[in-house]
């Protein structure tokens, strides 16, 4: 796991690193060369100069630069610098009395042309020199009255002129331009180092604010919602948003599956509860026939009603494991409603009629033990919950090719809330609790078999207290 | 010991009831929030076992109900929630005591004796009177070594009375303590317990332990 902010810190100082070196360099390399070349330039000139006191007469070449008092750096005790003539480049003519008994090194320049060169000087300090191949100046007599007046001038030859000096000021210069070049990046590589580092840490700031209390979640304080400090960010809004909307979905589905396990804790404990105690006091009554009969038609009775909601819960399990397979084939609706109706009547005992409003004839194609289920399960859930001498409805319409279902009947007590937390596992409305017989599993049971055979299953509460159940999606028959 | 039954599951609460007689407990019993709190209003308790998933009005708001009307009998929860936070809620409301379901009858009953003792403010559970030894737990009268044969009523009489030493009871008192709400107890009836108690008690030759205040009732001194 690494950290953005160090990440972010040393790819942007590595960066800065990387382009202020190839910066520095690139100015290095360009002001050196232009320092460069103003000392060669320099050397190019002195060594015009000398060119230009080189003259070639009757008397033959002459070195005016050589004479004394004229270029005092060339005199031995001025060692400074240095220089060396060749005539074709074979026979020396003359040089500066600083080389004493050394000469300069040749480079074998081509004739007019010129090029520099770095050399150690006899003095052993590091020099620069240039080499100039030229033509000497040819001196004509033109005044009549001088004695050399028309005297035969020998033909010039190509001078080789070689010219050298310390080097020392130039490197220095170009230390010292280096130096400075180099302290000024490291100079500004450390602020801008110290400023990305505050700049990456305020700018991350928001994110780490978010990451602390994110760390700082779990299951315990799943209450707790994200939230930031001064101005919301448009990069972290979204994903505070986001966090927040998972936070409340994870504690919807905590609080769902906590409910979930106190009920089923509740609806088992409760008949277990039963259990033992009807065996307990039954020991304690063994002489009273009657009292320890009732208590095993009671024992028989919650054995049932256990059987019943462990079968629900198996139904399901199965249904969320994607067990359960359809097997559908064609029914005759309202005869199949009649029998099933009949079947719930007898289990709850209740005196309430059945009102059909079915098409004669209408076939459906489903499962028809699924849907026995259901509408079994709506049927006992509509006579349990209805008033005394209610009437139970049923209707079947065809809509856009689909077979709509809807049972009704009048409620008790019952609230629009209540009509979002039916379909929970183990809800049921506390007036009716107590032996009622029911665990609260079948409108669960109901949207959990709809949902395998495809069906939308939709709960409505009119006005006047009308419950409805409504079930779309069934196909008439393929005939 | 009188004590009222607040339990909407019928089978529990028949089974509850018959043990809990057979055990000498006097019992009341209500199947909702709204019974139990017309029952309150107008019976004295010892102790109340209060379900807390109960229809019409829960076991918690009425045990607060109870509670806040300056009720201070003895409550025991009765529930099948075993969180440590609903326990913690039931205690903080007012409870006394609170019971898991399932439970152990025995256990239950042990419970509800110690809420009785708490009560009463004699924690020994064997209370012994001029030789006569009344053991709550054993349900039993021992004088002189020798068993006493009660019958349950002639028992709770006597353990009520020796609980509360020095208290006098009239005839209405006992017969609200000792019965049943729905039963129909006449003071003729309180009398003969009275004085079937006194014979036995003087047939293993006990001290005449249960006397009479004319005009006011009866009283164990």
């Amino acid at each position: 796991m690494y950290s953005i902010r160090n990440k972010l810190n040393f790819t942007i100082i590595a960066s800065m690193i990387m382009v202020l070196s190839i910066a520095a360099v690139f100015l290095y390399v360009r002001v050196a060369g232009h320092v460069e070349k103003v000392f060669d330039d320099a050397l190019y000139d002195k060594a015009q100069a000398m060119i230009s006191l080189t003259e070639l007469d009757e008397e033959g070449l002459e070195f005016d630069f050589a004479e004394d008092g004229v270029m005092l750096e060339f005199q031995e005790h001025q060692i400074l610098q240095y220089y060396q003539l060749w005539e074709n480049s074979v026979e020396l003519l003359i040089k500066s009395p600083s080389l004493g008994e050394t000469d300069l090194p040749r480079l074998g320049t081509e004739p007019g042309g010129h090029q520099f060169a770095d050399m150690i000087l006899p003095d052993g300090r590091a020099g620069r020199l240039i080499e100039i191949n030229f033509m000497p100046r040819v001196e004509v007599e033109d005044d009549v009255e001088d004695p050399g007046y028309g005297a035969v001038i020998p033909p010039a030859e190509p001078i080789t002129m070689v010219f050298a000096r310390e080097r020392e000021t130039l490197d220095d210069t170009l230390f010292a331009i280096g130096s400075t070049i180099f302290g000024v990046i490291v100079i500004v590589l450390l602020l801008s180092g110290l400023l990305i580092w505050r700049l990456v840490g305020s700018g991350l700031s928001p994110l780490s604010y978010l990451a602390k209390q994110v760390s700082t979640i779990d299951e315990s304080n799943l209450d707790a919602r994200l939230n930031h400090e001064g101005d919301q960010t448009m990069e972290i809004a979204p994903i505070e948003n986001q966090l927040n909307h998972l936070l409340e979905r994870l504690q919807s589905a905590f609080e769902r599956e906590k409910r979930f396990s106190a009920n089923a804790a509740h609806e088992l404990r409760t008949p277990l509860s039963e259990l033992k105690t009807l065996a307990e006091v039954a020991r304690m009554v063994p002489d009273d026939r009657q009292q320890v009969v009732s208590f095993f038609n009671d024992i028989g009775e919650i054995s049932g009603q256990m059987e019943k909601m462990v079968a629900t819960l198996l139904e399901l399990s199965r249904s969320e494991a994607g067990l359960l397979r359809t097997d559908p084939e064609n029914i005759e609706l309202a005869q199949y409603c009649e029998e099933i109706w009949q079947h719930a009547i007898n289990g709850e005992g209740a005196k309430k009629s059945l009102l059909t409003h079915i098409p004669e004839g209408l076939v459906i194609y489903t499962d028809r033990e699924k849907l026995g289920m259901i509408l079994s399960n709506l049927f006992i859930n509509a006579v349990s919950y209805s008033p005394d001498n209610a009437e139970i409805e049923i209707t079947a319409e065809i809509r856009n090719d689909n077979v709509v279902l809807e049972v009704k009947n009048a409620s008790i007590d019952l609230k629009p809330e209540d009509i979002l937390h039916m379909k929970d596992r183990f809800w049921r409305k506390q007036t009716i609790q107590g032996e009622s017989g029911h665990s609260g599993l079948g409108l669960t049971l109901v949207e959990a078999l709809a949902g395998v055979m495809k069906l939308d299953v939709n709960l409505r509460l009119d006005n006047q207290q009308t419950f409805m159940v409504t079930i779309s999606g069934l196909s008439p028959s393929v005939h | 010991m009188k004590l009222l039954l607040v339990e909407d599951s019928e089978r529990l609460q028949r089974s509850l009831s018959t043990g809990l007689r057979k055990h000498g407990f006097t019992v009341d019993q209500a199947f909702d929030g709204e019974q139990a709190l017309s029952y309150t209003a107008t019976n004295q308790y010892d102790v109340i076992v209060l379900d807390l998933m109960l229809p019409r009005i829960d076991g918690l708001t009425v045990l607060s109900k109870i509670r806040s009307e300056g009720n201070d009998c003895h409550v025991l929860i009765l529930s099948a929630n075993d969180q440590t936070e609903d326990r913690v809620r039931g205690l903080d409301l007012g409870a006394d005591d609170y019971l898991v379901k399932p439970f152990a009858f025995n256990e239950l009953v042990s419970r509800l004796g110690a809420l009785n003792r708490r009560r009463s403010g004699i924690k020994n559970p064997v209370i012994e009177i001029e030789g006569v030894k009344v053991d709550s737990v054993a349900r039993q009268v021992v004088f002189d070594d020798q068993p006493v044969a009660l019958t349950p009523h002639e028992y709770q009489l006597l353990e009520f009375l020796a609980r509360r030493r020095g208290r006098v009871f009239s005839h209405d008192q006992l017969i609200d303590q000792l019965y049943d709400a729905g039963s129909y107890v006449t003071r003729n009836a309180v009398e003969a317990h009275i004085s079937s108690l006194r014979k036995r008690l003087h047939l293993v030759g006990a001290p005449r332990l249960v006397k009479t205040r004319r005009g006011f009732g009866y009283l164990v001194e």
